[in-house]
């Protein structure tokens, strides 16, 4: 009875793991294929952590710069930001700031915030979110920038509100200020102030800066995410927007895609 | 050869499995295991579900213990922990607040509700060793009683009289306690952790005198072998790195069960990751690297933009509110002690006045305006969450509010109350005056900085302005506001007070001659004949060891409180917000009620790790 159970156990675990081998294979090839570059991309977000467990540094830096397609460098971008939480602040600000591949930069980005939300000063009138602001319209590259705009809008988001936000996504100090807005902005769209889904449409189409396409973007994809529209769907979609909207549009397509895939 | 290595291998095989065996605790369910119905339909449980054995829980906390040792701990540094490793007789229900058997199977009280025996369940300390009668008198006579140990559970179990209830052994699975006066709120407070007699006896110097006095508030201290710390609750903690993190591992011979004969805790292991702060433990929450998170209202617009890309649930539960009370107090006092602003006094005495201003409150605008929505309207002194909620229909029962005492927002009404106790615009300046002509006008306090609350006294100062009332809002500095409250020196403070589930708890506040009767100090001389009611209501409430008698007497003491007294204007309480992957399975236990020995609220033993 025992080893009824046992045999039973190794069955249901080589299951899930053939199945589980069956799913990557699929993505391995949808990634491999940049015809629609966003489906590429999707896939690519959904392989990050396997290519987190699986890969080195040393390999994904290489991906994640010089990858054959959009996906092998998205995929590729997200798993090293998975491993680069476990460097330490001053390795992370170096590729911040540093001359590697944007996508390597990027990847970069995420496991910042930590360090940078924990800045400290003996200076008696150090304000952190004016140090924040001040990398966010100042810093060596474009992802030192971004990377400073998302903790500063991270420190400041009890602070503010809708209408706040809604200026700040499109006149602001920096470009990446007002896409950090956008981002915290989608939030609010999601919970306390909600859009229907044509308002986003039309947001995420004909907003007037980047930030508000972004804020649409991606509460657009949430809503895609939590419809009953599938992988065929999406990719349908993908396939016949490609290139034209915008890409904060496409975006949203992609993101829900990828939830889709299983990232 | 091959075939020998493969009976090696077998060998080999076996012998791990026995010694798997061996160190998973209970060989079958014991008999005085305790079933936690998960699902089971008609019990406070029906929303979560059986789950499955095994996984890590990855949770965080921004400060170091200091100890193993609960008895002495004082910190919920420390308690996040030792909460973990131990046990109490009773514990609170974490879904509706009641208190339930725990470690004691069952209770009986005697007729006069002095002596009462509790019926413990056989079963064993995490070493295997069995839990008895000895223990229990152990924790309360040589160590909680015991002056050379340093704790703070001694002043929570003294009775209002100043004595301690007296524990003695019945047999080796019944303990009786006596008490010098009825006192229900002892069910809850005997409830503090049972310590292991067998590991800690020896360090206890009036049982030892070999170790010097003291020695106990040392022991268990971070240095000590995780081996040698066992306990009767869920977890055990197995290592501990400073600033890194702490491991609990499952306790194999924990005493809860689910319905389907599953022994609990479902997970094997909780890693607490020590990290510098909660907006870290944020950041780590959405890297995935935590299971889930205590997020605050203001976590939840970042946390809702990435909540189903990642596939977690931001968890907003109005219907649990966090403990505790807001409030706006009418200064019934005003100008008594030097006997000035007589009118101003007797217009905040006059009970309809206090219902206009409630009329005028617009709990809802405040509610949408300053916390983006996130709270529910208060009515009663008592926390929702609690199971003597007036709110409820009986004890521990299911929220109805059918017998809410709601002032809805009228300003017509309260328009009409101020006419009737002759409040009128007599000089036709669009303000009201007092029957000698001058204007009733009045300050309105609370501390500055704290913008909801600044807000708030904005949003009703404008009401009451509306209606001819010349109010003037002015936030001050805390220590002012406090001292100016303390002191009767104020017209209205609009302040937040903290609270449990036990009513009785709220008697330094309501009772007439209570510290915290800031509204109407006076009361404790001559005391309104409602506020007398109040007085016996808590008295009753507390003197009974019948559940359902004590909340028959605190419903009556809350409707009167909101109803006829008016001391106190509620407002409203802070919803309740939470965060959890949902590979977390029944992740939506988390209640105010854990909190906050329990991670923010989070029940350890019922959440599972799905597939």
């Amino acid at each position: 009875m025992k080893f009824t159970g046992l045999r039973a156990l190794v069955v249901v675990a080589c299951v899930v793991a053939l199945f589980s081998m069956v799913v990557v294979a699929n993505l391995e090839t949808i990634v491999s294929d940049e015809l629609i570059p966003e489906i590429s991309a999707a896939a690519g977000i959904a392989l990050a952590g396997s290519y987190a467990d699986t890969m080195t540094e040393a390999g994904l830096v290489v991906l994640a710069a010089n990858g054959r397609t959009i996906g092998l460098r998205t995929a590729a971008s997200g798993a090293l930001a998975i491993q680069y939480r476990a460097k330490t602040e001053e390795e992370i600000m170096a590729i911040l700031k540093g001359t590697a591949d944007p996508m390597i930069r990027a990847a970069a980005i995420e496991p910042a915030l930590i360090y940078l939300i924990s800045v400290t000063s003996e200076a008696e009138d150090f304000s952190l979110t004016d140090y924040l602001k001040d990398i966010a319209i100042n810093g060596e590259t474009h992802e030192m920038k971004l990377a400073a705009a998302k903790a500063y809008y991270f420190m400041m988001r009890g602070s503010l509100k809708v209408e706040d936000l809604e200026v700040q996504a499109v006149t602001n100090d920096s470009d990446e200020l007002a896409y950090a807005a956008g981002e915290v902005l989608a939030g609010f769209y999601l919970s306390f102030n909600p859009k229907t889904q044509a308002e986003l449409e039309e947001l995420v189409i004909n907003g007037e800066s980047a930030g508000m396409r972004v804020a649409g973007s991606i509460a657009l994809a949430a809503l895609l995410i939590n419809s009953d529209l599938t992988v065929l769907d999406f990719e349908t979609t993908l396939l016949s927007i490609a290139g034209t909207k915008t890409a904060e549009y496409r975006a949203a397509y992609k993101v829900a895609l990828a939830v889709r895939y299983g990232s | 050869m091959k075939k020998l290595v493969l009976v090696v291998a077998s060998l080999l095989l076996v012998f791990s499995a026995c010694a798997v065996v061996l160190a998973q605790g209970y060989e079958t369910m014991p008999e005085d295991a305790l079933i936690i119905p998960l699902g089971v339909e008609g019990t406070p449980y029906d929303f979560l579900e059986p789950g499955v054995r095994g996984g890590t829980m990855y949770i965080s906390d921004f400060t170091d213990p200091k100890k193993w040792n609960h008895t002495t701990s004082k910190e919920t540094s420390t308690s996040l922990y030792t909460s973990q490793m131990m046990a109490g007789l009773t514990n609170q229900n974490p879904v509706n607040g009641a208190i339930e058997p725990e470690l004691a199977k069952s209770w009986d009280v005697s007729d006069d509700g002095l002596v009462i025996t509790f019926h413990l369940r056989k079963v064993n300390w995490s070493d295997g060793t069995p839990f008895t009668a000895d223990d229990v008198l152990f924790t309360f006579n040589d160590l909680i009683y015991n002056e050379d140990v340093d704790t703070s559970s001694r002043d929570n179990i003294q009775l209002p009289d100043d004595t301690f209830p007296v524990v003695e052994k019945v047999d080796d699975h019944t303990v009786k306690v006596t008490l010098s006066m009825t006192f229900r709120p002892i069910l809850t407070q005997i409830g503090v952790a049972i310590m292991p007699k067998h590991k800690l006896a020896q360090y206890v110097h009036k049982l030892n005198p070999d170790v010097p006095a003291g020695t106990f508030n040392e022991t268990w201290g971070l240095d000590t072998d995780p081996a040698e710390l066992c306990g009767l609750g869920p977890f055990i903690v197995e290592s501990y790195e400073p600033d890194q993190q702490v491991v609990m591992r499952r306790n194999p011979y924990y005493y809860r069960y689910d319905a389907n004969g599953t022994q609990l805790p479902y997970v094997d292991k909780y890693v607490v990751l020590i990290v510098a702060s909660q907006d870290v433990s944020l950041l780590k929450f959405r890297n995935g690297e935590l299971d889930v998170f205590g997020c605050r209202p203001s976590d939840v617009p970042i946390l809702k933009a990435e909540e189903l890309a990642k596939d977690f649930t931001v968890m907003v539960a109005k219907d649990k509110p966090v403990l505790g009370t807001t409030w706006i107090s009418v200064n019934q006092d005003v100008g008594l002690a030097d006997g000035t602003r007589e009118n101003l006094r007797n217009l905040f005495r006059n009970r309809k006045f206090r219902v206009a201003l409630s009329h005028a409150m617009d709990k809802q605008t405040m509610i949408n305006n300053l916390v983006n929505g996130l709270a529910v309207p208060q009515w009663s002194p008592v926390s929702l969450m609690s199971p003597f909620y007036a709110g409820r229909d009986y004890y521990g029962g299911p929220i109805t509010e059918a017998n809410a005492v709601i002032f809805e927002y009228d300003l017509d009404k309260a328009a009409s109350l101020l006419d009737e106790i002759g409040i009128i615009d007599r000089n036709g300046d669009g303000w009201r005056d007092f029957e000698d002509g001058t204007t009733v006008e009045m300050e309105f306090n609370t501390n500055v900085g704290n913008t909801v609350r600044e807000g708030a006294i904005l949003i009703i100062a404008d009401d009451l302005q509306k209606i001819g009332i010349k109010a003037v809002a002015n936030p001050i500095d805390f220590n002012t506001l406090v001292t100016k409250l303390l002191s009767a020196d104020y017209d209205f403070v609009y302040l937040g007070l903290t609270g449990g589930t036990e009513p009785n708890s709220g008697g330094n506040v309501y009772r007439p001659c209570g510290t915290l009767h800031a509204w109407h100090y006076s009361a404790c001389e001559e005391p309104y004949e409602v506020e007398k009611r109040i007085d016996e209501l808590l008295d009753a409430g507390a003197a009974t060891l019948d559940n359902d008698k004590a909340f028959e007497a605190y419903k009556e003491y809350q409707i009167t409180l909101a109803r006829e007294d008016l001391g106190l204007l509620y407002t409203f309480n802070n919803a309740y917000t939470y965060v959890y992957y949902n590979h977390v399975g029944n992740a939506q236990v988390a209640s105010p009620l854990g909190s906050p020995s329990s991670y923010y609220g989070l029940t350890w033993d019922l959440v599972f790790k799905k597939g």
